[in-house]
């Protein structure tokens, strides 16, 4: 029942994108087609969850234990690279149609700071090893959920006559205002 | 001539936050006070600097394939003594921008400058070019967060300028209000540009 | 020299030179955060224990009860990490504070809260942290709410819907406090008459 809730309130209550105002650069970037959306959101999902068990473990197996806890964001942000490395290479290996699909992304995904971020939080909120692991899914799927809406309205906001001052981002910023005052209705949901 | 020109350019035509939009986290996160908004500004702009002048020194000795885990060492290391300094000094505002400080290591706009400039430039330049953008960065970051303390709580870096029964729009210190105000704001950056260039054509 | 190795070193020498600089300033700076973080709890026990000019901390084993709570349907993990001893002015024990924590809606809410020594009444309560939604769960920390807990004793429920009053579309958060002041009140009360 907890980890339902640690999950529900990562992917709607406290939206990553929308509400915690994380990982937004790829929000704002690769929001433009709901194809590249879903790929990016599901490559950033993978890597978050890896991260996940990762850092848990150096935190409180490496870091708390030896006392170090100043070394916490230059090793995260390492781990995060090296995974990122290490998925895409095993994609191009494993899975090459996978790898076609989201192999532009990866690289980007080191400097997302929803995954650096989300580690910070788990550490934090001293999470178990389960929950930083159901913590990383929502966080991934929240940013998925955020990116894909974006797209899908980005897509239609073609065919829209925008103010012309207002075009491109300054009218993406706009909705995704809107989007973000949608699920602060879910405030209070958990 | 060509100093200030790299300058300058982080203040208008590259300002990172309304030309080049990166670095947007902290951006709407923290902006939902003035104060915040310069507290962030600072930060990013002393790391900014350091991993630049260092990154722009060790330019010959890192050898290219392992530039980015280098660079990414340098600017976490920097982020961290922020993160360190800042906590020891100035506490609470420390507590405000709470995890957006470790995160400036993954602020874009770091890694775009250490590679695109840093990393070929001579160390001067690469300082000049840190601290313009960072002060770039700042003074949007000070702007946003005037307008949202303004219509959210109706002060002005912690000065009530309405009475405490005034109605303001809290909406604006929290999320929806923040993407709402640099959605704006990137209106109106955008019309003064426009306007810039139709004069400068005619003159 | 071979490449593979140059990388290697240069990446060796520059992480090392990082963690050199941070565990440096990491000596530097973990003094004055500490300091930091006491006067900033002398102040809040100050605030709660009214007359209170010097504190001391009890030396208690850190108690730690988990208990599953259904009125709130979730774990609620609930500690009484640190209990203070506070002096007035002629050095006599003017009460107890504690530090309680319980489960809000953002995450933990850490508060504390006075005892007068006597009438073993609770003198005050203050908000150390949170992380509620502003405007609603935020509020808290508001006076209005707060002083709803001053004068209850160990007899009194200190539930919401009995004694206290939830705030308005903060009911988790209201929640929190209240189980954070029941449970610590009880727990700190307990070690304060065993360190008599």
């Amino acid at each position: 029942m907890e980890l339902f809730f640690i999950f529900i309130g990562a992917v709607l209550v406290n939206n990553f994108v929308l509400v915690r105002f994380l990982g937004l650069c790829p929000f704002m970037g690769v929001s433009k087609q709901t194809e590249t959306a879903l790929g990016m959101g599901a490559a950033t999902t993978f890597v978050m969850v890896v991260t996940a068990a990762i850092t848990w473990l150096l935190q409180w197996f490496v870091l708390e234990p030896f006392n170090l806890p100043f070394l916490q964001t230059p090793i995260f942000i390492l781990v995060i690279a090296a995974m990122v490395q290490l998925v895409e290479m095993f994609l191009r290996k494993t899975s090459p149609n996978l790898y076609r699909a989201l192999g532009i992304f990866l690289p980007l995904i080191t400097t997302n700071c929803a995954v650096l971020g989300f580690s910070l939080i788990a550490v934090q909120s001293a999470y178990s090893f389960i929950q930083s692991l159901i913590f990383g899914l929502g966080a991934g799927v929240g940013f998925t959920l955020a990116l894909v809406l974006m797209a899908g309205i980005r897509e239609e906001l073609k065919f829209a006559d925008v103010p012309k001052p207002l075009a491109g981002t300054g009218i993406a910023f706009i909705i995704a205002g809107l989007l973000s005052l949608a699920f602060s209705g879910f405030a209070g949901l958990v | 001539m060509g100093i200030v020109k790299e300058f300058v350019k982080g203040l208008w035509n590259d300002n990172p936050t309304f030309r080049l939009q990166i670095g947007l986290c902290p951006t709407l996160a923290v902006t939902s006070s003035a104060l915040n908004g310069v507290g962030m500004g600072a930060a990013t702009t002393f790391v900014l600097m350091c991993s630049s002048i260092l990154i722009s020194a060790l330019r010959n000795v890192i050898p290219s394939k392992v530039r980015i885990p280098c660079f990414i060492v340098v600017i976490a290391t920097f982020s961290t003594v922020v993160d360190l300094v800042m906590n020891a000094l100035l506490p609470d505002l420390h507590r405000v921008l709470g995890i957006f400080i470790p995160l400036i290591v993954v602020n874009c706009i770091l890694m775009g400058r250490a590679e695109a400039f840093a990393s070929k430039r001579p160390v001067f330049d690469a300082a000049i070019d840190g601290l313009g953008m960072g002060i770039g960065f700042t003074w949007a970051l000070t702007l946003i967060g005037t307008v949202r303390e303004l219509l959210g709580a109706g002060s002005l870096f912690g000065y009530k300028l309405v009475s405490d029964t005034a109605a303001t729009f809290g909406i604006f210190s929290v999320a929806p209000g923040a993407f709402i105000t640099v959605g704006f704001l990137l209106a109106a950056m955008n019309m003064i540009s426009t306007r810039l260039r139709k004069t400068s054509k005619e003159a | 020299m071979n490449e593979s190795v140059r990388m290697i070193v240069v990446l060796a020498v520059i992480a090392m030179l990082s963690g050199g600089l941070l565990a440096g300033v990491y000596e530097w700076t973990s003094g004055i955060i500490a300091e930091n973080e006491l006067r900033e709890m002398q102040s809040s026990v100050f605030q709660v224990l009214p007359g209170t000019v010097r504190i001391e901390l009890l030396d208690t084993a850190p108690s730690t009860l988990v208990e599953d709570d259904p009125t709130t349907m979730r774990e609620v993990e609930q500690t009484t990490t640190q209990i203070f001893v506070g002096y007035d002015d002629r050095d006599d024990v003017t009460g107890f504070a504690f530090v309680g924590e319980g489960a809000g809606y953002g995450g933990a809410i850490r508060i504390l809260v006075g005892v007068d020594d006597n009438s073993g009444a609770i003198l005050g309560l203050a908000v150390l942290s949170h992380s509620e939604t502003p405007g609603l769960g935020s509020k808290i920390e508001e006076a209005s709410f707060r002083n709803q807990f001053v004068g209850k004793t160990l007899d009194d429920p200190i539930a919401v819907g009995k004694d206290i009053n939830a705030l308005t579309g903060a009911t988790v958060s209201s929640r929190a406090v209240t189980e954070a002041v029941r449970r610590g009140f009880a727990d700190a009360a307990a070690a304060y008459e065993r360190s008599r």
